[in-house]
């Protein structure tokens, strides 16, 4: 997913606008000339900076060549034309999310041997070196953190394991 | 004298030495391992330093710390993905030498490097520590603004194609940075009601999700190919010394004396050594044109730098009870435990300990040599093993190093966050580096910033006030307007270029 400079530029603009303006509410530190404001306000103002050279820098290339193809907003860098290369970013994506709202009750050892199934079949892994891998990778992960290095990784449903 | 031999009594006895050894192979395992860092590998040796004698406790951390940073080097070169937070700066440059299937040179000179480094940075410690230290205590805001403004300028170049996206991608670190409530004021800022984020971003799992997680999403997409142009075997680590030490010689002093002096400003460490020793090495080189596109000499200095920067942290640290970075930080709090109080006293009542920790520096730094090498002949199978059973486990992986960084799942929340922020800035060519160094320094750099503004009564004047900070500030504006210079007549020239080309294109 590659954004051109008009797309870049003007999102970034539109950010550092929202950014410099909303730090306005920052109340000032009593009898001082500078607050909690002047570094986002700073910030706003480079990002801004940088945006309207980008933006320049689209607007000048579109004079420079008029009758050139306008290059699109937004277009599909070279790997994301393989079939389903962007669903799987997604669903690799979703598989993190749901983690982080089921694994404290479903438990760390069968929320991570599920990620890890979906995804090695996703990769077209064979199903006994998913499964062995599967098994290897989540157990030796519970044992490194929750045992040896004392990381209170959630049970779930699952009963205290042995080691 | 007599103290030297006390000192040797006190290291070379067998339990010693053991804790030692094993600690370097923990050391190693953990800075090898994307997302863990050196820092975390120290904290999690607290817990067997408290049951320990002052002596092996604190050798343990040392020697664990130096060859963390180090062993952050290897999947760094091999994968792009680096081990600790002070091997990001040449990440890119060691995996372009991969690429060319010239790892063997790259690792060989990281190895080769960190050890020089580390030595001389113990050196430096041992005879220079109390005076050099003295200087860094006399620094005040302004210096502080100036370095950490020196940072962020060299931030920019680094590893960035264009400027323009180096600096876009330094604004939204410092952005992130602003985030929590760890600014002068004491104000909420965009924290939206969020309690977690009262506390700012966390940087372990936004460094996780940037440079680990952005891989496995675009990795994944890719359908997991086999490593691109991947080098099957490293050859002879040990095949390129002689000519590296005779080629980059300069550079590895001029990195080592850097790192020795970064590392000795509290507050300032490995990571920011590498950086600025990066910029300064690409700036001064012959052929700057080459960095950025796998070569050695820029990897010799940073690495010189970073290892340095291990050791003379210690300087503040040991001298006078001011940690000069994270690892010292927790140190610090061992030796308290020990009864061990650090200060000048510690040089004057315990005159053998010191020493004797002198000495387990030394010792560290030589038994990385064999252990490192150990270490990439078995690291270089990683990259023959299989990406689409690696990526799954190293999310994985990601997922409970991130949830361990507080206990919680709000650290899995930043690091997807992140990876996601870091797979669309790669998508675009906005380098990842800058962002992780805006992150770093923006607190210092608005901290000093306000304080030397009220402190100077509102004149911006205070910052060139000592003979220090004014050289800082001088140095810093210096290297700015060059580089609008530079920029300046390149563009003359591209311009002029372009002007010719018309013109004959014209006539013809």
């Amino acid at each position: 997913m590659r954004f051109n400079d008009l797309m870049l530029g003007s999102m970034l603009l539109l950010f550092a606008v929202v950014l410099g303006a909303y730090s306005f509410t920052f109340p000032p530190i009593p009898g001082q000339r500078f607050g909690a404001a002047l570094f986002p306000q700073v910030i706003a103002l480079g990002l801004g900076g940088c945006a309207l050279t980008l933006l320049l820098q689209s607007w000048r290339r579109a004079r420079a060549n008029p009758p050139a193809p306008r290059t699109p907003l937004i277009s599909r860098t070279e790997w994301t034309l393989k079939p389903g290369a962007i669903a799987a970013v997604f669903l690799t994506i979703g598989l993190v999310v749901l983690y982080i709202l089921f694994s404290e009750k479903i438990g760390f050892l069968l929320s991570i041997s599920a990620i890890l199934i979906i995804l090695f079949r996703l990769l077209h892994v064979p199903w006994s070196s998913t499964l062995a891998a599967t098994l290897v990778g989540s157990i030796l992960l519970d044992f490194v953190f929750r045992s040896l290095l004392l990381v209170p990784l959630p049970f779930g449903i699952l009963p205290r394991l042995p080691w | 004298m007599d103290v030297l031999t006390q000192a040797s009594a006190l290291v070379f006895q067998w339990q010693v030495i053991v804790a030692i050894i094993a600690a370097a192979g923990f050391g190693l395992l953990v800075g090898a391992i994307p997302g863990l860092t050196a820092t975390m590998a120290t904290a999690l040796l607290v817990p067997f330093a408290f049951f320990m004698d002052p002596v092996p406790a604190v050798g343990m951390m040392v020697t664990c710390a130096a060859m963390a940073i180090f062993a952050g080097d290897i999947p760094g070169i091999l994968l792009r993905i680096p081990g600790t937070p002070a091997s990001a700066a040449y990440a890119s440059e060691g995996y372009a030498m991969t690429q060319q299937g010239r790892a063997e040179e790259a690792l060989g000179a990281s190895l080769l490097f960190s050890a020089i480094g580390g030595l001389f940075g113990t050196f430096v410690l041992i005879f220079a520590a109390p005076t050099l230290a003295e200087i860094a205590l006399n620094f005040s805001s302004a210096e502080y603004f100036w370095m950490a403004l020196l940072g962020l300028t060299c931030a920019v170049f680094i590893g960035a194609s264009s400027p323009l996206k180096g600096m876009i991608s330094l604004f939204i670190g410092l952005f992130v940075a602003t985030i929590g409530l760890n600014n002068p004021a004491g104000v909420p800022r965009f924290t939206f009601g969020s309690s977690d984020l009262l506390a700012g971003v966390d940087f372990i799992p936004a460094m996780i999700g940037l440079f680990a997680v952005s891989v496995v999403l675009s990795t994944v997409a890719a359908g997991a190919p086999p490593w691109e142009s991947p080098q099957k075997k490293t050859g002879n680590v040990f095949h390129a010394w002689g000519g590296l030490l005779r080629r980059y010689w300069p550079q590895q002093l001029r990195g080592n004396l850097l790192g020795t002096v970064v590392g000795a400003l509290p507050g300032a460490g490995a990571d920011i050594a590498a950086w600025i020793a990066y910029a300064v090495s690409r700036r001064f080189s012959r052929t700057p044109e080459k960095y950025g596109t796998g070569h050695v000499e820029g990897i010799v200095e940073c690495t010189s730098s970073n290892n340095a920067a291990v050791s003379s942290a210690w300087i503040p640290a040991f001298v006078f009870g001011i940690p000069g970075d994270t690892i010292t930080a927790i140190v610090i709090g061992v030796l308290y435990v020990k009864g061990l109080n650090p200060g000048p006293t510690l040089f004057i009542f315990n005159p053998e300990t010191i020493y004797a920790v002198f000495l387990i520096f030394i010792l560290a730094n030589l038994v990385m040599v064999p252990l490192g090498w150990l270490l990439i002949k078995s690291a270089t199978r990683m990259i023959q093993a299989p990406r689409r059973i690696l990526m799954p486990l190293i999310l994985a992986f990601c997922i409970v190093g991130a949830y361990a960084s507080n206990n919680s799942v709000y650290g899995i929340v930043i690091m997807l966050v992140f990876g996601v922020l870091g797979f669309i800035m790669e998508e675009n060519d906005i380098p990842i580096a800058p962002c992780i160094l805006g992150i770093v320094l923006g607190p210092i750099v608005e901290a000093r910033f306000i304080s030397g503004m009220i402190r100077g009564d509102g004149s911006l004047l205070y910052f060139f006030e000592r003979p220090i900070a004014a050289g800082l500030g001088l140095f810093v504006i210096a290297i700015w307007l060059l580089s609008l210079v530079g920029w300046l007549r390149r563009r003359k020239r591209r311009l002029a270029a372009a002007g010719t080309q018309d013109g004959s294109e014209a006539s013809a």
